[in-house]
């Protein structure tokens, strides 16, 4: 035979459905946005290591002016080297009928047997170029599917100075151009950025690289001791001009991959945490309420003789329904929203496949972080009324610090309608009740503000990097240093508005035995197209001597100012100096080793030349000037803002847009849960009252006055405590990060808290509605005959 | 006291909960007449339709076919605003569980009548009549069980209403707290010339009525006039 308490529990479940529903959505969402978030983040991190073990990402890189193949033995014989593979690698230029805009890219060499040992390459689309017509080419799917190349089509490359056609016969996916960019361009450009792969054949004789290479990928063998292997192969590369070997950790798509999984922890580990934190204490506030609100009936079942157990075991049974129905909603969402957020990653992160993953033990963990914290909710609650004798229990409960709240009636209550004098007693008499719901209340505006701080954390760091620190309109890159001429030649060409040059030096810095590679910017002392900004966005100014690190760095290699470091050249005379360390700058964004441009010529013991120009230009004479611009002698690439946008929104934008929408509606969806639930929960442990009320004639607005007062004391009290809840949060979660080499400012719009705490209104509002249907249907008639 | 017109006015009164199987007839073709300033006691077993009858005069349930009219105010058909305003200026309830508002002390309980009423006594006058006066800062929860009863009748009394519907007001109560409960209803209804109807499962109290109303099976069974009134002390159970 059925239990009749178990009945009891399905009854309760119905009768209660709408609130069993937003309390099972609120887990729901909690859930949902976990499952989603790390299921997501799991995807990232597992895609990258597929595609790093399956197209055999290299350990080691190095680069060099030529070497013989001879010395790939010697390579091979190096203690803790794997694999080595040898390869011609080459910057180059790609001239578009379509465009006027300067392309650059890389041209790499494929072995005649097709694939490579190392940095393999996952065919996107195509075939492997024929071995015997070395005009055939892959390129990099990125370029193909930002430019539209099919295959087929040819593609007229400059190669060390004369212009060949070749013919794209597939596109590819490579382990080291995940992202794809080159030196002084501060973020990747598909459209103008191209690697191809040509036969060793073809590139020999271009370069001049027959039994030669210029560039290596190696791997280390087990127990390898990475730092002595660099030394070593530095050592025996040094006379054949290399230029520094370096780990993954340097490389840089990997650096930035790096860089951008960080920022996902954040919104995909760090934030769904707090938020499925908040999510599960919420879910105690409100349970634990419900449970309480059946006091008289706990009492009741008490003074019938049921055991504390069977008693706890009943709300154990109703609470673990509740949460196990959100967590299996939430479970089925989340899993939905997953599998379409990683669709919109793809964009960005361009791994050869990139699926949702679903860890059995997450949803192990979720499912058990709900229905602990709701069986927690419900056994302090059911303990708190076991504890009372039943008789005790089974009368209303009248909160103990009334008696001390009479002088309400003496302050000039006589005016105050009596409706709230009641709902001023019941906030003050009840304070922990009434502090629970308000924490409720107010940690919901976090969540919704959770999400809203990503659109405003991207729009600030848009604004900051490219209105405030890279304020050129487009940069182009020079393949050698130039003379100020090429200044003077750009800034005559009609439409350029305003242009400056900086010269760009990738480097090497070394601290006692640490290491950074990156790059050094020798910047004119009266730059104003690219300013450094500290994270109040004041201008840093450039030290006159010696260099200035950006905080990042300065840590990375234990250095302060006054120090002194040494900088090793990657390019030209590979010149190794040691410097000072000027200053150590808050950099907002970006890790950067700045100088002046004077002192980095002087370092390189070169005239006053640059490589990389920065300009503004009126866009109605775009045309003109692009192809003024691309006939200027050693240019190189080219990078547009605008274009870059276009491309960023497509991406990066996209997919927060995504994510943030979804954390911000599941923020809402849980907002609305708690408010209704204390609106909903303060009706039913009230409704005798409000209906004794009815009787004796006072109508439905007065008696909703009664609740919705309370409510609004609550909400009034609440929104301004959550919207600083949520700043203070977001502060910490942000400044949790702020040790990685990307920072998230913890910039909240003014609109964002207007939204976050409109919305809760917007809950509140809604609640009220229903409140004031539910008062409107009180049954009078029934509420006498009971005492409930 | 000379009998009046009658007040109220039922004709047909049915009310049925329910439908097929679960089908109940609360109450069946009721026809009454009360007068003004009439005390009438409701007998009758438990489920014969007592509080239904009175649920119905005091504007807080709808018949199911039927009307009911109290002077000018239709109350059959009326909406909810009419019945509220209805109930908030003619009628004054006491119910077997007095419906005190926690939060509000006595004084404050009365006042909330008071303060929505057109012509009231003062709180402290509605105190006195029962004999509470001395009690007005107390919350219900500070009080017994009979002084929240007399309460609930100063509460019902203050707005000096034209009825006084009463459900089993000392079915919770002992002898002699019934008894000054009692004395308060007789009270208002002697002085105000309040329309009063009392339901109870004492016979012995029907002795203070005008006249009597016995129900069976949602009718009304038998009516007796009671020429011979006693006072509420001098009801015994
Ligand atoms: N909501 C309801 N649904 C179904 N039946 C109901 C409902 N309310 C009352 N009844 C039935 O209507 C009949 C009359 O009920 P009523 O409350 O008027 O009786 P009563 O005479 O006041 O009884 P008591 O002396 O026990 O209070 C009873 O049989 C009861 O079961
Ligand atoms: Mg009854």
């Amino acid at each position: 035979m059925v239990n009749v308490l178990d009945i009891k529990v399905a009854r309760d479940l119905w009768s209660m459905r709408l609130q069993v529903l937003s309390i099972a959505l609120l887990v729901a969402a909690g859930v949902a946005v976990f499952v989603m978030s790390v299921s997501n983040y799991q995807a990232l991190i597992g895609a990258m290591e597929a595609h790093y073990r399956n197209e055999r990402f290299a350990d080691i890189f190095v680069g060099m002016t030529r070497a013989p193949l001879s010395v790939v033995d010697r390579l091979r014989e190096i203690d803790g080297i794997g694999i080595v593979e040898p390869r011609v690698a080459e910057p180059v230029r790609v001239i578009r009928e379509d465009t006027n805009l300067p392309i650059s890219g890389r041209v790499i060499s494929l072995p005649a047997a097709g694939q490579p040992l190392l940095n393999r390459l996952h065919l996107v689309q195509g075939r492997w170029p024929d071995p015997l017509r070395p005009e055939e080419v892959i390129i990099n799917a990125a370029y193909a599917e930002a430019r539209a190349v099919r295959s087929g089509e040819t593609i007229e490359v400059v190669l060390n100075g004369r212009l060949q056609g070749f013919r794209v016969v597939g596109t590819a996916l490579s382990p080291e151009f995940i992202f794809a960019t080159r030196a002084a361009v501060p973020l990747p450009d598909d459209r103008n950025f191209v690697v191809v792969w040509a036969s060793e054949d073809a590139m020999a004789g271009a370069f001049d690289m027959k039994g030669a290479f210029n560039d290596a990928l190696m791997t280390l063998a087990p127990g390898a001791r990475p730092q002595h292997v660099l030394e070593e192969v530095d050592r025996l590369l040094a006379p054949y001009g290399g230029t520094g070997a370096y780990g993954r950790s340097d490389q840089p798509s990997h650096r930035f991959l790096k860089d951008e999984l960080a920022e996902q922890e954040t919104l995909s580990i760090v934030m769904p945490s707090v938020f499925f934190g908040i999510a599960a204490f919420l879910l105690n506030v409100v349970v634990g309420r419900m449970v309480e609100a059946q006091r008289g009936q706990i009492a009741s079942l008490k003074a019938l003789g049921f055991a504390n157990r069977t008693i706890a075991l009943h709300y154990f049974k109703l609470v673990t329904a509740i949460a196990l129905l959100g967590s299996a909603i939430g479970l089925v969402v989340g899993r939905w929203f997953a599998i379409g957020v990683v669709g919109s990653y793809g964009a960005f992160f361009r791994f050869p496949s990139l699926e949702a993953q679903l860890e059995p033990w997450l949803l192990v963990a979720a499912a058990l972080v709900s229905v602990g914290a709701a069986n927690l909710a419900a056994a302090s609650a059911v303990y708190r009324i076991a504890i009372l004798a039943p008789a005790e229990a089974m009368r209303p409960e009248t909160p103990p610090a009334l008696h001390t709240f009479s002088w309400l009636q003496t302050i000039g209550s006589q005016r105050i309608p009596l409706q709230y004098i009641i709902a001023a007693r019941t906030i003050l008499g009840r304070p922990v009740r009434t502090l629970l719901t308000t924490v409720g209340i107010a940690l919901a505006i976090p969540l919704i503000l959770f999400g809203l701080y990503w659109f405003d954390a991207i729009d600030y760091m848009i604004d900051v990097s490219f209105g405030r620190i890279e304020r050129g309109d487009a940069f182009v890159t020079f393949t050698e240093p130039v003379s100020a001429d090429a200044l003077y030649e750009l800034r005559a060409i009609p439409g350029v508005l305003e242009a400056e040059v900086q010269r760009v030096v990738p480097i090497t810095l070394r601290a006692g035995h640490r290491a950074y590679r990156t790059s050094a910017t020798g910047l004119d002392s009266a730059s104003e197209l690219k300013v450094l900004r500290d994270s109040a966005l004041r201008p840093i100014a450039v030290p006159s001597d010696g260099i200035m690190l950006s905080r990042t760095i300065a840590r990375q290699l234990d250095l302060k100012a006054g120090d002194s470091v040494t900088i090793e050249v990657l390019e030209g005379s590979r010149t190794v100096r040691e410097v000072t360390v000027r200053r150590i700058s808050d950099d907002i964004l970006g890790a950067s080793v700045t100088l002046q441009r004077t002192a980095l010529n002087r370092l390189m013991r070169e005239g006053p030349v640059a490589n990389v120009a920065t300009f503004r230009f009126d866009p109605g004479q775009s045309e003109l000037l692009w192809s003024r611009i691309r006939s200027m002698p050693k240019i190189e690439g080219s990078s547009v803002k605008a274009l870059w946008f276009a491309l960023f929104n497509e991406t990066i934008g996209g997919m927060v847009v995504i994510g943030a929408l979804v954390l911000s509606g599941f923020g809402m969806l849980i907002a609305i849960g708690v408010v209704y639930n204390s609106a909903r929960i303060a009706l039913q442990e009230r409704a005798w009252e409000l209906a004794s009320l009815r009787i004796i004639g006072l109508t439905r607005r007065e008696v909703s006055a009664v609740i919705i007062s309370e409510l609004v004391v609550e909400l009034i009290v609440a929104i301004p405590a959550g919207l600083l809840i949520g700043r203070y949060l977001i502060e910490l979660i942000a400044s949790a990060r702020a040790s990685e080499s990307f920072q998230i400012p913890a910039v909240i719009d003014r609109s964002s808290y207007a939204i976050a705490a409109l919305l809760v209104i917007g809950a509140a509002i809604a609640s009220f509605i229903t409140i004031r249907r539910r008062i409107e249907k009180l049954d009078l008639v029934a509420v006498l005959k009971t005492r409930d | 006291m000379q009998p009046q017109a009658p007040v109220f006015v039922a004709r047909g009164l049915t009310k049925v909960y329910g439908s097929g199987d679960s089908r109940v007839v609360a109450l069946k073709d009721v026809d009454l007449d009360i007068r003004q300033g009439e005390f009438i006691v409701l007998l009758g077993p438990s489920g014969s339709g007592k509080s239904t009858l009175l649920n119905i005069l005091g504007g807080l349930d709808a018949p199911t076919s039927g009307t009911a009219r109290w002077r000018d105010h239709e109350l059959t058909g009326a909406s909810d605003e009419q019945l509220t305003t209805y109930r908030r200026e003619h009628v004054g309830f006491v119910f077997q569980f007095y419906n005190l508002i926690p939060s509000l002390t006595v004084e404050e309980n009365v006042r909330l009548v008071a303060q929505i009423a057109s012509n009231p006594m003062t709180p402290a006058e509605a105190l006195e009549l029962v004999g509470l006066s001395h009690r007005a800062g107390h919350f219900p929860s500070q009080l017994s069980g009979g002084e929240q009863q007399r309460v609930a009748v100063a509460r019902a009394i203050v707005k000096r209403p034209d009825i006084l519907l009463c459900d089993e007001p000392t079915g919770a109560l002992d002898v002699d707290t019934g008894r000054l409960v009692l004395a308060a209803i007789a009270k208002v209804n002697a002085e105000l010339n309040t329309t009063t109807a009392v339901i109870t499962h004492n016979s012995a109290i029907a002795g203070m009525a005008h006249r009597v109303l016995r129900l069976s099976g949602g009718r009304i069974v038998k009516e007796e006039p009671n020429p011979r009134r006693i006072r509420a002390e001098d009801v015994t159970w």
